[in-house]
């Protein structure tokens, strides 16, 4: 009989708590209250800025402090092959990728479609890897979800792969939580340091932006020490 | 046409119009604009008060007009509230507009009433405006709706019509400051309409001129003021809410003048009809059909003979209330893509005219085939475009009517921040701090509506510590220095709020941890 007494009580508070809000906090610990607080409301204002053209301008930030690399690293991803997870983009060519224009204008990116996507770059031999370069679209202030860029020597990335940057840091591309950061595309392109690891290919994911669900690639260039 | 034919398709058409307007409203993110207006809205539902603001956010017909839709839908709170029952309000005016043609069937010709009710119910521009929680269909409204009773007294003057044509002058001013435009270009039509017509005798039960008479004319000046009045005095608690509205044209020439960032040149309105295409990418926009046939309209206007040259004609009337509001509009600096439907009704009325005229043109039927065909393809153009600007590229930049729209990517910080908060034990009584100027809040007020501990800050200076707060955004111009008040504590995202505008969503990391380990259980 009592047993059943605390089983009614316990489903009761348990009710309660989960009901009313604040029960729970108020159950915990009579002698205190609520502390209401007094927020201040939003400014109402007119229509804002409606932008529909072309910015080269970066966002946020300062130029990006100069990056050192040994001597002897080349420019090895220009016009070397690219594969693409879908090879009928929306717009442009996959080999837009790596056709050495940066500029952010039309006619210079691919377009691919929406979700996640990946470009992969063949640089014909394995080689140190001494920078990574990456300009999604850079004539508007955007930013790329769930970037992954990842290197291996083996084509379809099952062996040896080597994740240099992951910013899906809710793994919604199933490729792992990612801690590094989100950023905005600028004129700068996100450099990535692939400290010297040595590959012959490189893979970048991303799954739309925050524009639109689209994913686009202005340009990669992967720098490094040939045949090392 | 047969009368039950003409009838027929005509409701074809209303329940078209009515289809486009209505359907999928909530689709669409809150346009920073509509996101102010509904808020003020949620002031009148939730209080039963409403200020006349002679420096923002039009006039109190949008309002009030919207109340006993709520009410109807069983909404006592703003945070009940959805976008689909505020835009409910703008779409049924929309749609009700083809109402208003029936009584300008006489004037323009049956045919052409058709024809303009057909151009109304599937023009891109004019659809996409009528999904708009803002002020601009409801003035079209009223501005069809003045013109129509105009033209009924013309042709048989009575009291019932100057009361009308009172209540929707009075509905016009009610609703926005603009409408001096629209009254300035109706006295004008009517006057050259007059003064246009030949000298010969008018026909059988018309009027030669809009002649009105003393008594008829102080009624519809009393019904324009007391239906203008009680709006703006909210039904007499504000008296000084009149007077406002006339000191609000001080502030409204002054915005028009120094337009800012809104200031596009002359041909602004018309190429955004004419021809649109935003990049390499995207698709050509056009409503030059109804630009071309409006011209057509307008030469028929003016052709010789017929009765149109005894008495008043209703094309010229419109013709030159449409010239007249283009104009206008077009020199104001100021210019947004919905300024122009006052004077796109004109246009849609004359398209109308001509669709007509060319259909009726030659006595052969071979060639009257030939027209009506031509016009279906150019109907089914609009069609396919309306399509597209309401149901596919609904907030994309490339759409032209897109105008400092709300991005959908933004409905994703939505959806984020009621899943951290669904995590709390507090739910939506989680504490929210927002850091951002009043451009990049909106329409964040709108979204956090059923949040009851959000604070806005205009910069991280006046926020103070944001550190207490699960929770926080902050505008990108804002996030520097946030982001080093918060430290390492906070995980960071960022969400597109518009083209070249985005929010930084800050996650206190105990928060963010919990999130994820959520989702990897599911």
């Amino acid at each position: 009989m009592m047993r059943n007494k605390i089983i009614v009580s316990v489903v009761i508070a348990t009710f309660i708590a989960a009901t009313v809000p604040g029960a729970s906090a108020q159950t915990q610990d009579p002698t205190k209250v609520e502390l209401k607080l007094k927020l201040p409301k939003p400014m109402f204002i007119g229509t804002p800025r409606n932008i529909r053209t072309p910015n080269l301008e970066a966002v946020t930030g300062r130029p990006r402090a100069p990056f050192f690399v040994p001597a002897g690293t080349k420019l090895l991803s220009a016009g070397k092959p690219v594969a693409a997870s879908d090879m009928a983009p929306v717009i442009g060519e996959v080999s837009f990728v790596t056709d050495g224009e940066k500029s952010g204008e039309d006619g210079y990116f691919v377009e691919f479609g929406p979700g996640k996507q990946w470009v992969r770059i063949d640089l014909k031999e394995s080689s140190a890897l001494t920078a990574i370069l990456v300009w999604h679209y850079h004539s508007q202030a955007r930013v790329y979800r769930d970037v992954v860029v990842q290197v291996s020597d083996d084509k379809d990335f099952v062996n040896g792969v080597t994740i240099l940057y992951n910013n899906d840091h809710d793994n919604t591309s199933g490729l792992g939580i990612g801690k590094d950061k989100e950023y905005i595309e600028t004129n700068e392109g996100r450099l990535i340091d692939p400290k010297g690891i040595k590959a012959r290919y490189v893979r970048l994911f991303s799954n739309g932006n925050t524009s639109n669900d689209m994913n686009h690639y202005v340009e990669v260039e992967v720098y490094g020490l040939p045949g090392k | 046409m047969k009368k039950t034919a003409w009838w027929g398709t005509f409701l074809v058409i209303l329940a078209g119009a009515l289809f486009l307007r209505t359907a999928a409203l909530g689709l669409r993110p809150m346009h920073h604009d509509e996101a102010n207006q509904a808020l003020k809205f949620g002031t009148l539902l939730e209080t039963g008060e409403y200020r006349y603001d002679k420096n923002d956010h039009h006039g109190p017909s949008l309002y009030y007009l919207t109340l006993p839709v709520a009410r109807a839908a069983g909404h006592r709170l703003t945070a009940s509230l959805d976008e689909t029952v505020l835009r409910l309000v703008p779409a049924l005016f929309g749609a009700g507009t083809l109402l208003l043609f029936l009584l300008l069937r006489d004037g323009l010709g049956r045919g052409a009433a058709l024809f303009s009710g057909l151009f109304t119910a599937i023009s891109p521009f004019m659809v996409y405006y009528a999904r708009f929680y803002i002020q601009e269909t409801i003035l079209v409204f009223f501005i069809a709706g003045l013109l129509a009773s105009l033209w009924r007294y013309s042709r048989r003057p009575s009291a019932g019509w100057a009361a009308a044509a009172g209540f929707c002058a009075g509905m016009m001013y009610a609703t926005k400051e603009t409408s001096i435009i629209a009254f300035a270009a109706v006295a004008a039509a009517f006057m050259v309409a007059s003064a246009s017509r030949g000298s010969g005798r008018p026909g059988p039960g018309e009027r030669g001129r809009l002649r009105p008479r003393a008594r008829h004319g102080l009624l519809g000046l009393a019904v324009a003021l007391a239906a203008a009045g009680l709006l703006f005095t909210s039904f007499l608690r504000n008296p000084g809410g009149l007077w406002d509205s006339l000191l609000s044209f001080r502030v409204y020439f002054a915005r028009g003048a120094e337009a800012g960032w809104h200031t596009h040149p002359p041909s602004y309105y018309l190429e955004l009809l004419a021809f649109s295409k935003f990049g390499a990418s995207a698709p050509v926009w056009s409503e030059a059909l109804v630009l071309l046939l409006a011209a057509v309209g307008s030469v028929a206007a003016f052709r010789k003979g017929g009765e149109g040259e005894r008495s008043l004609s209703l094309p010229r009337i419109v013709f030159v209330y449409t010239i007249v509001s283009f104009t206008v509009y077009s020199l104001i600096p100021y210019k947004t893509p919905w300024n122009a439907l006052p004077f796109f009704l004109g246009v849609i009325l004359l398209a109308g005219h001509g669709a007509a005229s060319l259909a009726g043109a030659s006595p052969k039927a071979g060639v009257r085939v030939a027209v009506l065909a031509v016009l279906a393809a150019g109907a089914l153009h609009l069609g396919i475009q309306c399509r597209r600007a309401n149901f596919v590229l609904y907030a994309d930049p490339r759409n032209p009517y897109v105008y400092a729209q709300t991005g959908t990517d933004f409905l994703r910080l939505v959806r984020r921040v009621e899943a951290l908060a669904a995590l709390r034990p507090e739910g939506r009584r989680m504490l929210i701090k927002v850091v951002a100027g009043p451009y990049d809040t909106w329409p964040l007020p709108w979204y956090f509506r059923g949040y009851t501990n959000v604070g806005y800050w205009p910069d991280a200076p006046s926020a103070g510590a944001v550190g207490d707060a699960p929770v926080v955004v902050a505008s990108a111009d804002q996030a520097e220095a946030v982001g080093d008040l918060l430290g390492n504590r906070y995980h960071s995202e960022f969400y597109g709020l518009r083209p070249e505008a985005l929010l930084s969503l800050y996650v206190r990391n105990d928060l963010w941890e919990r999130y994820l380990s959520g989702k990897a259980g599911t």
